[in-house]
């Protein structure tokens, strides 16, 4: 049985999915034939070329990976994808789809599943469900109609607490190698934190699992013979566990793997140890959240970090010569106009470049946050309340301390300080 | 939060990933419409090709709608805005930049608010439902009106500054088209800021078919820049794929070289479905234009232009690369072309490495007094690389400059060339000494290289010349053998040892070496003349 997995986002440029290659690994380790497709602003695909695809293809199963941001086009893809076959399966996963609420069904027809759980096993589960026509309500961790539109949810589900059980989409193959210049690497899922803006703590449970070093190593060995000469690390926390780190960082360096790496984590998980292996490795860029520079706010976020720690980390990393990216936010709760400007403030003085990733965002309230639940409490006002069920309150909203034209203000003043107008690759 | 690292559209890098991992074939990113005249008939049939080609077009795309003016062009764009919606409304997964590109006289700025009631206003309600789906999704429209504004050379900055203005509040976003009658208005930062784009160009008629080439052509300019700057293997590659379409007389073209050429794929006045157009496309792709040769020219078109300073480091930066490449093809004069041009349009910064590949062409063509001069220019940057010191000396050894020659391949050699390099040096100031009449001081540099490379020819070659002259014939002829048992075809050195046989007094060796010498070069006279000579000895 052929199953094809989407993403599309039309606002960055395509890279490989990490997480549909392991979805695409893990099936194809059971039987399955798989093909990946990545719709970026920039890759170059029509209509046409699309119906040739799932013609020749034809795919009994379609995964598309939903984010709050690409729900219309994915809406778009599924309705087409039906118009090709009508008899295609199609199931929506991802970060909107793991906390959407089932009611969000009725405004999307064209899709048969909601997988909520564990990428790989769900989607294992419909695939073996559609394969042998099984039934499916056997299935779990997944939302489903039935013929007559009626809508179930299936008991939760896990993935494996040790990540070496899923096969590698490197080692497998599953990218061509001849066309990436740069391979993104998931050493870790999770994170144990509660910052209340983040889905990443929900949707894993406030649980961390991990690669163990040697596949690791492994992979970027198989990598780096491929030719491909640059790592990303989308590990949450890289660092979550120090010593875990320094041994990856130490195999990198005995086994001669010294790679370009770029790499986030958290500001009160680096020290000079650390900062000093990471440069050596090849370590060229570090991300930390900063989120907000005002010590007030940043309470309230439920971070537990404070400002110093990251001007520290910051100066750290500089002193090592490596490129510091922050993230931050603004509109945040509590958060006024004069603490958002002190956030501006504070990554000028700190010498961080306003560009790529460092160039603020809004905060976005999305399904399965802390703050998507409880807004009110925050006094949050949500400005469209006639949004579509499936999409969250986003960025449409505006705060007791800053009206929706004082959040268009900070926007306006951050593009202005930017070296590349703005620009950023959303997750 | 994981975010991407930035590659942004403003770094404009090629994505290799993007290009590649889709395994259909390639939609297209532009379609450039030539508008004809009033006539339904006509505009009917570039509707429906327009239509059923939107199906090939890329998921992100952008149309251009070119018109000599707005009254004329305003049917066409309002018949050819309903079929683009109609397209997005039934693919939701599309996006569509519509760029309408038309003349703006300085009459027309003076009723801003009676021009934009009357011809924008229609356009930006009929782009309200996407508007609104970009509202309800957090996402800007799928459907996006960009005028490109046409300024005559007569237009009043602030007049234009008005309508720019109004356009932006109608979210509506400009940009401006400036040729070679309006370039002053580059000059006024304020204007250039209300703009999102300046296309610049050549010429000043204002006609479509002149826009649409000088639009196409800053869009290679870009798209060489980035792929230069992603993998400048890439620059061979053709253009992103496009299409042109002329209204007025049906002809589509599938590039700005073929447009230029008058070599059209189809008239779409004529019976030809759009696949079958397609379907021609799609083989002129795999046809053998000269794409590397169409970016040359095109950038090198750009050069002349008073672009803003970016816009000039862009087309210096690639006429440096375009050099590069005509460089290695040996074709020197051209490289000096493109050198010369790219050292007036980069920055400074650049200078350097700019003159330091212009010096080696003119040495390349023989210029060697330009050569130089661009050396010296580059001495600042480069003087602590032997490379530089040894081309440097390589050019006063050409020019017969030999004690400068030595001067700087001395220079080469205290900064510790690599081992081959060190050779190489090494036995142009061996020629360098003998040259000057410095055999002993020849046989210095030339013993060492010996010692370092081993059996080079060239090294036993110059030696024996060497001794030759020191009159150690032994000497001459015990390298001159070693050069011929490494090159057994190399008449000069079997000529110097007949001549260093004959001055030992070995005749008989001397005429079997000149004798070689003929076998393998019967032109050569000086070994005629020598073996003449010798037989002709009682």
């Amino acid at each position: 049985m052929n199953v094809l997995l989407i993403e599309i986002n039309p606002f960055a440029p395509a890279s490989p999915p990490i997480s549909l290659g392991y979805i695409a690994s893990f099936l194809k380790s059971k039987g399955f034939t798989v093909k990946i497709l990545t719709l970026g602003e920039d890759t170059s695909v029509s209509r046409a070329g699309l119906h040739q695809l799932v013609s020749s293809f034809q795919p009994a199963l379609v995964g598309l990976t939903a984010y709050q941001r690409t729900m219309l086009y994915v809406i778009g893809l599924a309705r087409f994808i039906k118009s090709v076959n009508t008899n295609i399966k199609i199931a929506i996963g991802g970060p909107q789809a793991t906390f959407m609420p089932s009611v969000a069904f009725a405004e999307l027809p064209e899709i048969d599943y909601i997988s909520r759980s564990s990428g790989e096993v769900t989607l294992l589960g419909i695939a073996r469900a559609i394969e042998n026509g099984t039934p499916f309500s056997d299935l779990s961790g997944v939302t489903y109609k039935n013929a007559s539109g009626a809508v179930y949810e299936t008991a939760d589900l896990e993935g494996f607490a040790d990540l070496d059980s899923y096969p590698s989409p490197y080692l497998d193959d599953v990218f061509d190698y001849s066309c990436m210049s740069e391979a993104i690497m998931l050493t870790s899922r999770g994170c144990p934190h509660h910052c209340i803006y983040c889905y990443t703590p929900h949707a894993f449970k406030h649980k961390v699992s991990f690669h163990s070093v040697d596949r690791v190593i492994e992979e970027i060995r198989w990598i780096r013979k491929k030719g491909v000469r640059r790592l990303w690390f989308a590990d949450p926390n890289i660092s979550f566990k120090p010593a875990r780190l320094i041994g990856l960082l130490d195999r990198i360096l005995t086994k001669g793997l010294e790679t370009e790496m770029w790499l986030q984590t958290r500001a009160d998980l680096v020290n000079p140890e650390v900062m000093k292996k990471m440069k050596r490795a090849g370590v060229s860029t570090i991300a930390f959240g900063l989120e907000s520079a005002s010590e007030r706010v940043l309470t309230k976020l439920g971070k537990h970090i404070s400002v110093q720690t990251v001007a520290k980390a910051i100066s750290l990393a500089q002193s090592e010569d490596i490129e510091v990216e922050l993230f931050t936010i603004f509109g945040l709760p509590y958060e006024t106009f004069e603490d958002a400007l002190k956030t501006l403030e504070f990554v000028k003085k700190n010498n961080v470049k306003i560009m790529g990733n460092t160039n603020s965002q809004q905060m976005q309230i999305y399904f399965g946050t802390h703050m998507a639940r409880k807004y009110e409490k925050y006094n949050i006002r949500p400005l469209n309340t006639n949004r579509p069920v499936y999409l969250s309150i986003g960025c449409q909203y505006e705060t007791d301390h800053m009206a929706y034209s004082d959040i268009q203000k900070i926007q306006a003043l951050w593009r202005a300080h930017s070296r590349d107008r703005g620009r950023r690759i959303v997750s | 939060m994981a975010l991407r690292p930035q590659a942004t559209e403003g770094s404009g890098r090629e994505n290799r990933f993007a290009r590649n991992n889709t395994m259909v074939k390639p939609g297209l990113q532009k379609i450039y419409v030539i508008l004809g005249k009033q006539d339904e008939g006509q505009l009917e049939r570039l509707c429906r090709t327009l239509s059923s080609l939107f199906s090939y077009v890329n998921l992100t795309s952008n149309l251009y709608l070119v018109t000599g003016n707005l009254p004329e062009g305003m049917p066409w764009v309002e018949r050819i805005q309903k079929d683009v919606s109609a397209f997005l409304r039934g693919n939701l997964f599309a996006r569509l930049y519509v760029h309408f590109v038309h003349r703006v006289p300085q009459a027309v700025t003076e009723e801003i608010d009676f021009y934009f009631q009357y011809y924008y206003q229609s356009l930006k309600r009929a782009t309200r439902e996407f508007d609104q789906e970009g509202y309800m999704h957090q996402e800007v429209p799928r459907l996006m009106l960009l005028p490109v504004i046409v300024p005559d050379n007569e237009v009043e900055p602030a007049s234009l500054m008005g309508l720019l203005d109004m356009l932006k509040s109608a979210f509506l976003l400009p940009s401006l088209y400036l040729d070679m009658g309006t370039f002053f208005l580059a000059q006024d930062e304020d204007l250039l800021a209300r703009t999102e784009k300046v296309y610049y160009g050549h010429g000043n008629s204002g006609e479509p078919a002149e826009i649409v080439c000088n639009l196409y052509h800053q869009d290679i300019v870009h798209d060489s820049s980035a792929k230069l700057e992603s993998d400048a293997v890439f620059m061979t590659d053709p253009c992103p794929p496009a299409l042109i379409v002329s209204a007025r007389d049906g002809m589509v073209y599938p590039c700005i070289d073929a447009f230029l050429k008058k070599e059209s794929l189809a008239n779409i006045y004529e019976n030809l479905s759009v696949d079958d157009i397609m379907a021609r496309y799609y083989e002129h792709g795999n046809s053998q234009r000269d794409c590397l040769g169409c970016r040359e020219g095109v950038v090198e078109s750009f050069s002349d232009l008073p672009l803003p300073k970016a816009a000039t480091h862009e087309v210096g930066g690639l006429l440096y690369h375009f050099g590069t490449l005509n460089q290695e093809a040996e074709n020197h004069v051209r490289a000096i072309e493109n050198y010369k041009k790219s050292l007036r349009l980069s920055p400074i910064e650049e200078a350097a490495s700019i003159c330091f590949r212009l010096g080696l062409s003119h040495t390349r063509t023989g210029h060697h007094d330009q050569a130089l001069e661009a050396f010296n220019r580059a001495a600042p940057t480069y003087h602590d690389q032997d490379y530089f010191h040894f081309h440097t000396g390589l050019c006063y050894f050409e020019r017969g400059d030999y004690r400068m020659a030595l001067e700087r391949f001395s220079r080469a050699v205290r900064l510790k060339p690599q081992q081959e390099d060190l050779v190489r040096i090494l036995i142009y100031m061996g020629t360098c000494h003998n040259s000057l009449g410095e055999y002993e001081e020849a046989l210095v540099e030339l013993e060492r290289a010996k010692e370092t490379a081993g059996p080079v020819k060239e090294i036993f070659n110059t030696l024996g010349f060497s001794y030759f002259q020191l009159k150690d014939y032994d000497k001459a002829i015990e390298n001159l053998t070693r050069a011929v048992e490494i090159d057994p075809y190399s008449a000069i050195d079997y000529a110097s040892l007949g001549s260093s046989y004959r001055e030992k007094g070995n005749i008989k060796m001397a005429i079997a070496m000149y004798e070689k010498a003929l076998t393998l070069d019967p032109n050569m006279i000086s070994a005629r003349e020598n073996l003449e000579r010798l037989k002709g000895q009682p």
